[in-house]
């Protein structure tokens, strides 16, 4: 018994057997890597709105995942030659187990990407981020929890998979312990100790996914002490905590805040005074159809400078695909809009709007504000994270500079000991007032909200109303996509009414809320004041 | 003198005689001795080429790991080759790779020659020349004292038998027990495998009663397992055992062809042959088939 232990032990160190143990690691590492990069090419070209450019992905995926990895090493070791490409040994099995995996990582990888919620690029793009700048700081990260598993799996089975190339000549693990086997026909030590450096490398992967799991699983960021109690160290430096003087804010209980209006307006470039005449925001003729469905039919609105515009309007108005229309969240079909005299992510070429190629860059540059109904905070960033993403990434801000900016503005808006939560510790209201402090760190020159309170509890609505009031006073210009009549009424300098794509009546609110022309904002209005009450009674 | 005329012209014709013999002996001798010095004038294209030789270093005893140090390759096949290039005055490298890919290897000109127990068939010499220098014999392996006494092929109606995937014996076994069926016995219940250690695995473990395949390998089993293996019986085949060459590289086939003749008369092979316990009766005088 000792000495099959002993000669088992003899075989797991034979430097024979470890040389292929080594042989399948590089050949497996290798093509893990270019497999990986290409197959996050296929997966994207998967989700690619390019009709051509998916099949090209989905063919390639088709064809190797459905031919055995053993005929397509085959065919590049001894077809290729007949065309003159002679690959060695060694070339051969990287690049045919790249190959294959890719076509199998690409289906993770789109499953991860897809797994996101959209909410999530939504706000990413809204804030000027472009496509790659997403994929890389927002839905990969996000979508790595869903990736690891299944690329652990495959790297283990590459591993594994090297003995197949044997055909090609490549000498490893498997292999070689047949080989000796075929010498002595010691089976059973032979291939147990074949075993035993199979597990060790495995488990290596293993340990390897573990420990990128938990560097991925974002929900253990806002208690770091989970992952420290089991490693026994910390995976991940932290945001710096904050140490920065407490800002000029008075939270009350329910998070209600005073906006620090002097620093503001240096933030948002608004020092009072340079009031122009002409509109800020031009909308002129704009139609936008949803296949046969048509949502705005020839709108045209403005906004001024310093002003605040409160859009009303029953669901399915096309209120909300305006307000996106502003900052090109949504594509124009017909007619234009301008900010500031510019088209975002447009050029006029012959009397027509064509989009541009950049589109990010054009969204932020014209440094526009959103607050999303359903706050699209990114997920996997801490409230603080969450605020200084754009300006480091998309404006090239200092972190020093960004942190401040965001920590001054947290503070603002009542947050300061949430700072370094994800979102999803938050309450509702103070996620909207994250959004609403995210937005304003790129120092917007308009914000737009859609809907900020609609998707609150009744009594967390205040909290966020009491901060656009107070930007509404600052003269932030601002679009308000909302049904808060009271707030319309009491801040709004002028209420648009729509109703079934179009501009049913606008004007002051005493006017069009006070006083309302139409039979359908009437009706509208009376609706709304019911939910409201009853919203209200509710509680009581 | 007239006697010592005569003994001069005796004598000179002896010595003319001699020197015949002498001169035309030297002259065979030459011919059936290695040159590897001659390379450049024999075999022009092949000079500075390293000989790429695919093996699959798991059959024996043709082609297996040395057990003192497994990084060496030793074997019947393996000493041939070596033996063969030195003649030739070609270094060589030997690709270790699993048999079946070894011939596609060679076609597609990513490996010089196969030398590892390849069976010539006419199939085979449409992809590859051939330079055949052995006679292939199967045998049969049973257990330990042969339990279901199997002595030749007449007696294997109703027992389990078992052959490589694909290979002649599996199609022997076939044939044999479709047979059994006519004559009214029952039939043989056929296993294959897929590697050959596997296959000795099923008759050690009597999960099969019969093994049928080359006899040297047949030989190396029950040489390294003699308390669980025997041999059944052996028969000589008419099939010829070479080596694969692609069917571009003529001078090559024609080099391996002439070292072989040469390893052949010298006593070299037969060295070789004794060295495995392999029966010299096996080989066959070399010859290139093409077709």
């Amino acid at each position: 018994m000792l000495d099959s232990l002993k000669e088992l032990a003899g075989y797991v160190v034979q430097p024979f057997l470890l040389a292929g143990a080594l042989t399948a690691l590089e050949i497996a590492a290798v093509a893990m890597v270019g497999g990986v990069l290409l197959g996050l090419a296929l997966a994207l070209m998967r989700l690619s709105p390019v009709a051509p450019v998916r099949w090209l992905a989905w063919s390639y995926i088709w064809f190797v995942r459905g031919t055995p990895v053993l005929l397509q090493l085959v065919f590049l070791y001894d077809a290729l030659p007949i065309i003159g490409i002679k690959l060695d040994t060694f070339t051969t099995a990287v690049v045919g187990f790249a190959l294959n995996e890719a076509a199998f990582s690409a289906e993770i990888i789109r499953g991860g990407i897809l797994s996101v919620n959209r909410s999530q690029s939504i706000a990413a793009s809204a804030f000027g981020m472009s496509p790659l700048l997403t994929l890389r700081r927002i839905i990969l990260p996000q979508a790595m929890r869903a990736i690891l598993p299944g690329m652990a799996n495959n790297t283990i089975s590459m591993i594994k998979g090297t003995s197949i190339a044997s055909v090609i000549f490549v000498n490893e693990l498997t292999f070689r312990a047949q080989q000796i086997v075929g010498q002595n026909f010691k089976f059973f030590t032979v291939f147990a100790a074949a075993g035993i450096i199979y597990l060790v490398m495995t488990s290596a992967i293993a340990a390897l996914q573990a420990v990128l799991e938990r560097r991925f699983n974002f929900e253990l960021k806002g208690n770091p002490d989970d992952a420290a109690r089991f490693f026994g160290f910390r995976l991940r430096t932290a945001v710096p905590a904050l140490a920065l003087p407490a800002p000029a804010v008075k939270p009350s209980k329910r998070g209600a805040v005073e906006l620090d209006k002097v620093w503001l307006k240096t933030l948002t470039g608004r020092d009072g005074g340079s009031e122009r005449s002409e509109p800020f925001v031009v909308g002129r003729r704009l139609w936008k159809s949803y296949g046969n469905r048509e949502v705005l039919k020839g709108v045209d609105f403005t906004v001024k400078q310093g002003e605040v515009v409160v859009i009303m309007g029953p669901s399915g108005s096309g209120k909300s695909t305006l307000l996106r229309m502003v900052n090109h969240l949504e594509s124009i079909d017909d007619g234009e809009i301008t900010v500031e005299g510019n088209y975002i992510g447009y050029a006029k070429v012959n009397g027509a709007l064509r989009s541009v190629g950049d589109l990010a860059s054009a969204r932020a540059k014209a440094r526009i504000g959103m607050v999303f109904q359903h706050f699209n905070l990114f997920d996997h960033l801490t409230a603080l994270e969450n605020v200084m993403e754009a300006p480091v990434h998309v404006h090239g801000e200092t972190r020093e500079k960004a942190l401040d900016t965001a920590t001054r503005l947290l503070g603002m808006v009542g947050l300061s000991n949430h700072a370094d939560h994800l979102p999803h510790r938050l309450s509702g209201g103070q996620q909207q007032r994250v959004g609403i402090a995210r937005a304003l760190a790129i120092s917007p020159r308009l914000m737009l909200f859609d809907e900020p309170t609609s998707a609150l509890d009744p009594e967390l609505v205040g909290e966020v109303l009491a901060v656009l009031r107070q930007l509404a006073d600052l003269g932030m210009t601002m679009i308000v996509v909302t049904h808060e009549i009271g707030f319309a009424r009491d801040v709004a300098d002028r209420v648009i009414f729509m109703d079934e794509g179009g501009i049913v009546e606008e004007g002051p609110p005493a006017a069009v809320i006070g006083n309302p022309k139409h039979e359908r904002t009437r009706r509208f209005l009376r609706l709304v004041e019911e939910k409201t009450d009853e919203d209200v009674a509710l509680p009581a | 003198m007239q006697i010592s005329t005569g003994v001069k012209r005796i004598l000179s014709i002896v010595a003319v005689a001699t020197a015949a013999t002498f001169c035309v002996g030297q002259a065979m001798a030459d011919d059936m001795k290695c040159h590897p010095e001659q390379l450049a004038t024999k075999y022009p294209s092949l000079v500075g080429k390293t000989i790429k030789i695919a093996t699959d270093g798991a059959t024996p005893p043709y082609s297996m790991r040395d057990p003192n140090n497994f990084d060496n390759l030793i074997g019947l096949d393996n000493d041939m080759a070596r033996a063969a290039f030195a003649c030739i005055g070609l270094p060589v490298d030997f690709m270790v790779g699993s048999w079946s890919g070894l011939l596609p290897a060679v076609i597609a000109g990513q490996a010089d020659v196969m030398w590892d127990t390849l069976y010539y068939t006419p199939e085979r010499a449409k992809e590859a020349d051939f330079v055949v220098y052995l006679r292939a014999a199967t045998g049969g392996l049973v257990q330990k004292n042969n339990p279901k006494k199997i002595k030749s092929l007449d007696d294997v109606c109703g027992v389990r038998a078992t052959a490589g995937l694909g290979s002649t014996e599996e199609a022997v076994f076939r044939d044999l027990s479709a047979k059994c069926v006519a004559a009214g016995k029952p039939e043989i219940e056929i296993v294959t495998f897929p590697d050959i250690p596997a296959g000795s695995r099923l008759v050690k473990n009597d999960r099969a009663d019969l093994l049928m395949i080359d006899l040297g390998l047949v030989n190396s089993f029950i040489a390294a397992d003699p308390d669980a293996f025997d041999l059944a019986f052996s028969i000589l085949t008419d099939y010829k055992v070479g080596v694969g060459v692609a069917k571009n590289n003529k001078e090559l086939t024609q080099a391996v062809f002439d070292a072989l003749k040469i390893l052949q008369a010298d006593g070299t092979e037969e060295a070789i042959y004794k060295k495995y316990n392999f029966d010299h009766k096996q080989a066959l005088p070399t010859e290139i088939l093409t077709k």
